[in-house]
């Protein structure tokens, strides 16, 4: 996988418990937007670098028969979400 | 043969017996004042102290660099010539950290981008973040908070721990140490070194020993072997006029300052001079604040970006200084009795003035009134580089003497309440004063973060 850390717009639920769950995201490639449904979110983990609090998705997502395999980032602290790896 | 021999021997004997009274006497002197202190329980518990000192290594590049990879970049600045520099055009371009690389091109830190680059035309200058760099710290802090409940922040990078009476819950010393040295690297993706050593002098000076990455001890016994070998500027303590002033006299090591006469270096030095001998023999009794030091003072300056050759400008500055000073000695909830101002001009050569004041002050206006008129007592006409408000000689502001001639202090103080609220309410610029609105300067000067107090480094230990 490769990183891109790519500012994306995410649609995701959040459980009573204040932890966000991505449904869907859409991200600007070549002058066109793509909107990519998330299949199922295979692992949560939680990084503090630089005591800046991120969630990390890996993420699957069946594209023209195939699996592919991705990561999303949540930056605690500014609401923002990334695809991080592809 | 022998006879000379034994003839050297007892010169050499009839010198150092004195001298070795002496030191016995003083560290007889010390124990005693040390058992006065803290009485006989406390001295065993200070006697079998272990004090852990965390100190991040190049701190402000390791931050910047963990979070920029997290971001998503591939470059590790700690693994190139860089360096964390000041703005340039603002005449704040000076090497505020280095990495190891840009170490080998023999980079200061303190030295200006100008000659850094000289040494280096490849080296990669990053702009400081000073939120970035408290929150790395404070992420640091929580995670040693729960290896003891006695922790001095130090500095924004260095930490005092306090480890006595831990062994129980979390193994040896050095072992913990380990472990939270790789917890700190694993979870927060910075280096850090870690001393162990009986008091907080002691940690410390353990903590400089060998970077990065690394756990080293000084306890007591180990002085000698590890210590005493170093060059006396090593020495917490000791700058650079003071090793020259001790080099002068042959005192090389921290070895040969702990062997020397205290009361030789106390004629010399005054007190200085005995601290720094009971430092070379690792005698230090201060205890681990958690509540930090008592401030005995603050001030504010400012590197102006350009020369102030009028005094109109110099007060506007000294003005914009006014309210950041203003603030944070109102927060602290202190007046000030004595105010003092420093100038630097453009050959930096650098001038102070200070003033007791007959009643204390903490209101921005009288800040500013004060400071005008020692800056108009003694600047000499020349272009101003760097200007600056200090306040000392705090009391708190529940009692104090009011002044019979101040006929609006009333006013000003509600006044100053009202606009420090707005300010924390909504934001520092949300209430400026009209002289700053068509002016270049900034109406707050001084300071690196504006939003909160940033933990600047003390003198005492």
């Amino acid at each position: 996988m490769k990183v891109l850390m790519k500012p994306i717009e995410v649609i995701a639920w959040f459980t009573k418990e204040g932890i966000p769950n991505p449904i869907k995201y859409r991200v600007r490639e070549e002058e066109k937007d793509n909107i990519i449904k998330i299949g199922r979110v295979v692992t949560r983990t939680e990084e503090k670098l630089a005591g800046n609090r991120m969630l990390i998705y890996r993420c699957q997502t069946i594209l023209h028969d195939h699996i592919k395999v991705y990561e999303l980032k949540y930056e605690v602290n500014t609401c923002r979400w990334f695809l991080f790896k592809i | 043969m022998i006879a000379k021999k034994q003839g050297i021997n007892s010169t050499s004997h009839a010198v150092y017996p004195l001298r070795v009274v002496r030191l016995n006497f003083f560290i007889l002197y010390y124990e005693h004042m040390f058992i006065y202190t803290y009485g006989k329980e406390g001295v065993n518990y200070m006697h079998n102290r272990i004090i852990f000192h965390i100190d991040v290594n190049s701190a402000y590049l390791s931050w910047e660099a963990v979070y920029r990879l997290q971001q998503g970049q591939t470059v590790d600045l700690r693994e190139i010539p860089s360096v964390i520099g000041g703005n340039e055009e603002n005449r704040h371009g000076i090497v505020l950290t280095k990495s190891i690389p840009a170490k080998k091109y023999s980079i200061k830190t303190g030295e200006t981008l100008f000659s850094a680059r000289n040494k280096c035309p490849e080296l990669v200058v990053v702009p400081p973040r000073y939120t970035l760099y408290m929150q790395c710290s404070s992420a640091m802090v929580e995670i040693l908070k729960e290896y003891s409940p006695t922790i001095q922040r130090y500095s924004i990078d260095e930490v005092f721990l306090d480890y006595t009476n831990m062994e129980c819950h979390f193994g040896e010393a050095v072992e913990a140490a380990h472990k939270i040295k790789d917890r700190i690297r694993k979870e927060l993706g910075f280096t850090v070194n870690i001393g162990i050593g009986n008091n907080k002098l002691l940690a410390k000076m353990a903590s400089e020993f060998e970077k990065p990455n690394k756990v080293h001890t000084l306890y007591r016994e180990e002085i000698a072997k590890k210590m005493w070998g170093l060059p006396v500027e090593e020495l917490f303590f000791v700058g650079s006029s003071t090793a020259k002033k001790l080099k002068s006299k042959g005192i090389m090591t921290i070895g040969e300052l702990a062997n020397t006469d205290p009361s030789y270096l106390q004629q010399w030095l005054k007190s200085h001079g005995l601290l720094i001998w009971q430092y070379a023999n690792g005698l230090d009794d201060s205890v681990i604040k958690n509540n930090g030091v008592p401030m005995k003072g603050l001030g504010n300056s400012n590197t102006i970006a350009f020369d102030v050759t009028d005094s109109i400008t110099a007060h506007q500055i000294l003005l914009a200084l006014s309210e950041t000073v203003g603030t944070r000695i109102r927060n602290a909830n202190k007046c000030a009795y004595v105010l003092s101002i420093s100038i630097k001009n453009d050959h930096l050569i650098s001038y102070s003035h200070q003033r007791k004041l007959d009643v204390p002050i903490a209101s921005t206006n009288s800040i500013y009134e004060n400071a005008k008129r020692l800056f108009n007592e003694v600047w000499k006409g020349e272009p101003i580089r760097h200007l600056g408000i200090y306040l000392s000689s705090l009391c708190l502001n529940d009692f104090y003497q009011i002044s019979l001639f101040e006929t609006k202090e009333k006013e000003h103080k509600k006044l100053d309440e009202a606009i420090d609220k707005i300010r924390v309410k909504y934001g520092c610029h949300a209430v400026i004063r009209s002289s700053f609105v068509n002016s270049d300067l900034s109406p707050l000067m001084g300071g690196v973060l504006t939003e909160e107090e940033y933990p600047m480094m003390s003198s005492l230990l």
